[in-house]
């Protein structure tokens, strides 16, 4: 068992009343899954993206993550926790427009203090398997969408996550770069990546193994 | 990971370009200015502080009670030091010093140096370290020690050691022995002199006439204090000296009706640090030890440094707000907190080092100009010390810290989604902006009004009438080895008859300050009708009141026809009144147990001192044998240049030996204000800077608000609001904070101004027109400032403000 939520809610108060942004999620992923999660705009898909990568907090229910209690850590500890087995991958890219392709792959690796003999071994991997040698010092403006996807999947798989967070990792891409993109998912969850998604699409829902439907914060189970 | 930092941290300078420029202009300017300032400000404080014996060494100066209150004396009789020594037991080693200006003689070299007179402990007190000839005493009888620069003046090349010069005393051409080369004297150094000598060498009417007499006080005395001994136990125990040895005084003193002071004495002699004697002002009733000046200099160093930071905080705090994604993005990445603060302190030290770097060439390649400028000897290297280093570089590392590291924890607390989302709560944060703008324009305007203030009272002591007339008036020292009667005579006989010479006259003291930079004090007091009057002395030529068009309001002047005009005096009013008679022209009086004076003339009251000083009581005394040093020409008004040159080239002609250094009275009188001009400058310039760094700071933040509310400004225009409107909009808020800091500054400016005219008697009126004025100015510039990026963004077309969402 990868993570496992039990009963989770989540919730901001306006005028008043309680509006639920999560309400009674219950999840169990096992290592190796590839999770697609779907559901109209506002359903609550990059909310539970958000509470599984710790980046974002819930009011109630439990989280366990490789056996450790998330909701009971310390900011501190969790931090350490998703530095170590997630990367996030986002709709927007998200790559830093100062840094070039490799030194935003580099990235994750400095704030894990690898050392640099080794941090060059790791990125030229990298850009070697997902063929971008060329373009390492180009910077993010230079390359079209689906490059820089590219760099940002490669980036978050730098430091070696068990389990890749991806927000509509096709929402600004053409059709072809979004196969590409999704290839590349299979492939890394071949491989035995934990990818858990959140799309619109149906066809990028169907490279997943299992599909989560979400509406209005709830699990439809229809 | 370091290196990293480093080239994000200079791509991201780069890429905001206009900021980072603002930035290290301003922050090297401040730096430039601030270093300058401080060297400046510790190189007066280190005055004297080079003597090893600093901490022990005294000037001896002494407070008497007088009928109107109390008086400082730094000046002693001759036998004072000897008997304070045998008397009073504490004195470890004593000398008595004494300045001049005695013309030297080497082969047919003959030079005028400044020399000192003093006894052979005076080396054994204060540290000049002999680097040639007698070690033990340089000073012997007959025998002279001189600085490097002064043997090299008189002797070139020569080894100076042993060689005879001579000097002109009582008269004579005495030979005296060069004994020792001293080093340099330290810039920093109050005591200044080219030549020292024994201190019995001094002419007879100073030393051996005198030198039983107790009653005439002519030089200062300095004293190193025993160890175990302290001022105050002293201070007691020089009582019994005081009142055995200066009876008579106190005697006429307790006559005249004097109160005793707080312990019952009438006279107290007391020991003043020696390290604060370049601070001390002896005029005044109290003895006032002023190291404001110096102080304020830092200070305002400081203010400086504070805008400029502020400045840097408000900068990078705005600019923060574009970065927030990056922000979030790095915390996704596993970036921790103190990761996140290195990294952004890491890109304003980059910052701050490059200014720091910048401003210190800056300040070096100004050294020059800030030095003609104040007139300072003051040098990087005349201060530099370890400590100072020490203190230098950690003071740099706490403006770093403070101003680098604030914005640096302010962004590396955010909440890691609320920076991906790019929001940022703002009301705290702009709160802290908007004080520290209000402190920021606070001290401008404080500056402002301080400028105002000081140019006012410089125009207005410019301005005054002194009761004289300055325009027309040339003043010339009589420095020459003719006798200065005869010298007189001949320049009288070569300008008389040219129609642009009105008249001329001569006397023993100076108006002002004149080229030389000499100038004089002399005071006498004698018995009057049972009691003691005291008037300042001049002894004048004839025609001085005309020449100087001083008033005169009763009886008359000095006149050939009288023969017996050598026993008259002119005083004037304030001296009259001193009298306390009703027709000042029946007033008689002796001096001298036996010469009898007459008053034929009282002229109007006028400004013969400074204008701190309320106008004394003086006297003219018209005595043939008396050397008058100074001569005053008036010529007629218009074409001054061609008059001066006219006097100039007669004493060409009489005197082709020495140099004429003459100069119009108002150049004089501008020259005793060089200290309120030096300040003027000083803070005119510091205030012109803040209000400088001032707007860059604020222009800054108008373009990152201006930025910020971009579509808020496309929106309302787009619902129909006007260009003036929205200019007026954007500028409101910064205006606010303006109108906030003049209220603020103006009472304490008010304060401070009004307390600084104190110290002058003659002052200009303080009016609330002048802070009105500092904060229109203020105003002025920072509407100026921000309008130029309102007006800007209000012309904008909106569909391209809305276009960026």
């Amino acid at each position: 068992m990868l993570l496992e939520l039990h009963n989770i809610f989540k919730w901001v108060t306006q005028g008043g009343k309680r509006i639920f942004l999560l309400s009674d999620i219950n999840l169990q992923v096992e290592e190796g899954e590839f999770i697609s999660i779907m559901g109209p705009s506002g359903s609550g898909k990059s909310t539970l993206l958000n509470v599984i990568g710790m980046l974002d907090g819930f009011q109630e229910g439990e989280y366990n993550f490789l056996g450790e209690s998330v909701h009971a850590m310390k900011e501190k500890n969790r931090s350490k926790l998703y530095k170590e087995y997630i990367g996030f991958v986002f709709q927007a890219y998200h790559l830093i427009d100062e840094l070039t392709v490799y030194e935003n792959i580099e990235t994750p690796l400095l704030y894990k203090n690898i050392k640099s003999s080794e941090r060059k071994a790791l990125v030229a991997d990298m850009l070697d398997r997902f063929n971008i040698v060329g373009k390492k010092d180009l910077f993010p403006s230079q390359l079209s969408g689906g490059q820089q996807q590219l760099v940002g999947v490669a980036r978050a798989l730098i430091a070696k996550p068990k389990l890749i967070l991806a927000d509509e990792p096709t929402g600004n891409l053409n059709s072809k770069q979004s196969e590409e993109i999704m290839q590349l998912f299979k492939e890394l969850n071949q491989e035995g990546v934990t990818i858990i998604q959140a799309t619109h699409s149906e066809t990028n829902a169907a490279y997943g193994s299992r599909v989560l439907h979400l509406l209005d914060g709830r699990r439809d189970h229809k | 990971m370091i290196r990293n930092y480093f080239k994000i941290a200079l791509r991201n300078l780069w890429k905001d370009r206009t900021f980072t420029a603002l930035n290290v202009i301003g922050l090297t300017a401040a730096f430039g200015v601030a270093f300058l300032l401080s060297m400046y400000a510790l190189f007066e404080l280190s005055f004297d502080q080079f003597h090893k014996n600093v901490d022990s060494i005294y000037q001896v100066y002494t407070t008497e009670q007088i009928p109107k209150g109390v008086e400082l004396s730094e000046a002693n009789p001759i036998p004072f030091a000897g008997a304070l020594r045998d008397e009073v037991p504490g004195v470890h080693k004593i000398t008595r010093y004494v300045t001049g200006g005695p013309l030297i003689t080497y082969k047919d070299k003959t030079l005028r140096v400044g020399s000192a007179w003093a006894d052979p402990e005076f080396f054994e007190i204060f540290s000049f370290p002999v680097l040639e000839g007698n070690t033990n005493n340089p000073i012997e009888r007959s025998t002279v020690a001189l600085t490097e620069d002064t043997a090299k003046l008189i002797f070139g090349n020569e080894n100076p050691i042993g060689k005879l010069i001579s000097i002109k005393r009582d008269g004579e051409v005495v030979p005296v022995t060069v004994a020792a080369i001293l080093k340099n004297l330290p810039e920093a150094s109050s005591l200044r002199f080219g030549a020292i000598f024994n201190f019995m060498d001094l002419p007879n009417s100073f030393y051996k006439d005198k030198k039983d007499r107790w009653d005439a006080h002519n030089h200062p005395v300095y004293m190193q204090l025993a160890a175990g001994t302290s001022i105050e136990s002293f201070e007691k125990a020089t009582r019994p000296f005081s009142t055995l040895h200066f009876a008579d005084e106190i005697a006429t003193a307790k006559r005249d009706g004097a109160k005793p002071n707080a312990e019952g004495q009438f006279r107290q002699i007391h020991l003043l640090p020696f390290g604060n004697v370049s601070f001390t002002n002896f005029d005044t009733a109290e003895l006032i030890v002023n190291k404001s000046l110096q102080y304020v200099i830092l200070g305002i160093a400081l203010l400086i440094l504070f805008i400029a930071s502020v400045n840097f905080i408000n900068m990078s705090i705005a600019k923060g707000a574009q970065r927030l994604r990056e922000i979030g993005m790095r915390k996704t990445l596993g970036a921790g907190k103190a990761q996140l603060f290195f990294q952004f302190w890491g890109e304003s030290v980059l910052v701050f080092v490059i200014s720091v770097a910048l401003g210190a060439l800056l300040s070096f390649s100004m050294l020059d100009m800030f030095q003609t400028l104040f007139r300072t000897n003051a040098s990087f290297g005349l201060i530099v010390s370890p400590v100072l280093i020490f203190g230098a570089v950690v003071s740099l590392l706490l403006i770093t810290f403070i101003a680098g590291g604030y914005p640096a924890v302010l962004m590396s607390k955010l909440g890691t989604l609320k920076a991906l989302k790019g929001k940022l709560e703002v009301s705290g944060r702009n709160r802290v902006r908007n004080v520290l703008i209000v402190v920021q324009f606070g001290i401008a305007i404080l500056l402002i009004s301080g400028t105002l203030v000081l140019r006012g009272q410089l125009d207005y002591m410019r301005n005054k009438d002194l009761g004289f007339n300055k325009e027309q008036v040339i003043a010339f020292p009589l420095s020459s080895k003719k006798d200065h009667a005869q010298l007189m005579q001949l320049m009288r006989d070569e300008l008389s008859g040219h129609p642009n010479i009105i008249s001329m006259s001569a006397s023993d003291n100076i108006l002002g300050l004149g080229r030389d930079g000499s100038s004089s004090t002399s005071v006498m007091g004698f018995d009057y009708k049972g009691r003691e009057v005291s008037t300042n002395l001049l002894f004048v030529d004839y025609d001085y009141p005309e020449t100087l068009d001083i008033t005169l309001v009763k009886g008359r002047s000095f006149d050939r026809r009288y023969a017996s005009d050598s026993l008259s005096i002119v005083i004037n009013e304030s001296m009259a009144r001193e009298f306390g008679e009703k027709d000042p022209l029946s007033i008689r009086f002796t001096l001298d147990d036996s010469i009898q004076y007459a008053v034929i003339g009282v002229v109007k009251d006028f400004n013969f001192q400074t204008m701190d000083k309320s106008i004394e009581p003086i006297s003219f005394f018209m005595n043939s044998d008396k050397p008058l040093y100074q001569a005053y020409v008036k010529v007629a008004p218009g074409n001054l240049t061609q008059s001066y040159d006219i006097v100039k080239t007669a004493w060409n002609k009489i005197e082709p030996d020495a140099e004429f250094l003459g100069s119009f009275l108002d150049e004089n009188i501008d020259r005793t204000l060089q200290k309120e001009r030096m300040m003027t400058t000083m803070i005119s310039s510091a205030s012109i800077l803040a209000i400088l760094l001032s707007c860059i700071g604020l222009f800054a933040i108008s373009l990152l608000v201006v930025s910020q509310r971009q579509k808020e400004i496309g929106i309302r225009k787009v619902v129909g609001a006007s260009v003036s409107t929205i200019t007026i909009l954007l500028t409101k808020d910064f205006l606010k904070l303006v109108g906030i800091a003049f209220l603020i500054t103006t009472p304490v400016a008010w304060y401070t101004t009004s307390q600084w005219l104190q110290n002058y008697v003659y002052r200009m009126d303080l009016t609330i027109w002048v802070f009105l004025a500092a904060g229109a100015i203020a105003l002025v510039i920072a509407v100026l400032t921000i309008s130029f990026r309102t007006i800007q963004a209000a012309l904008k077309n909106p569909v391209e403000s809305l276009k960026t969402e």
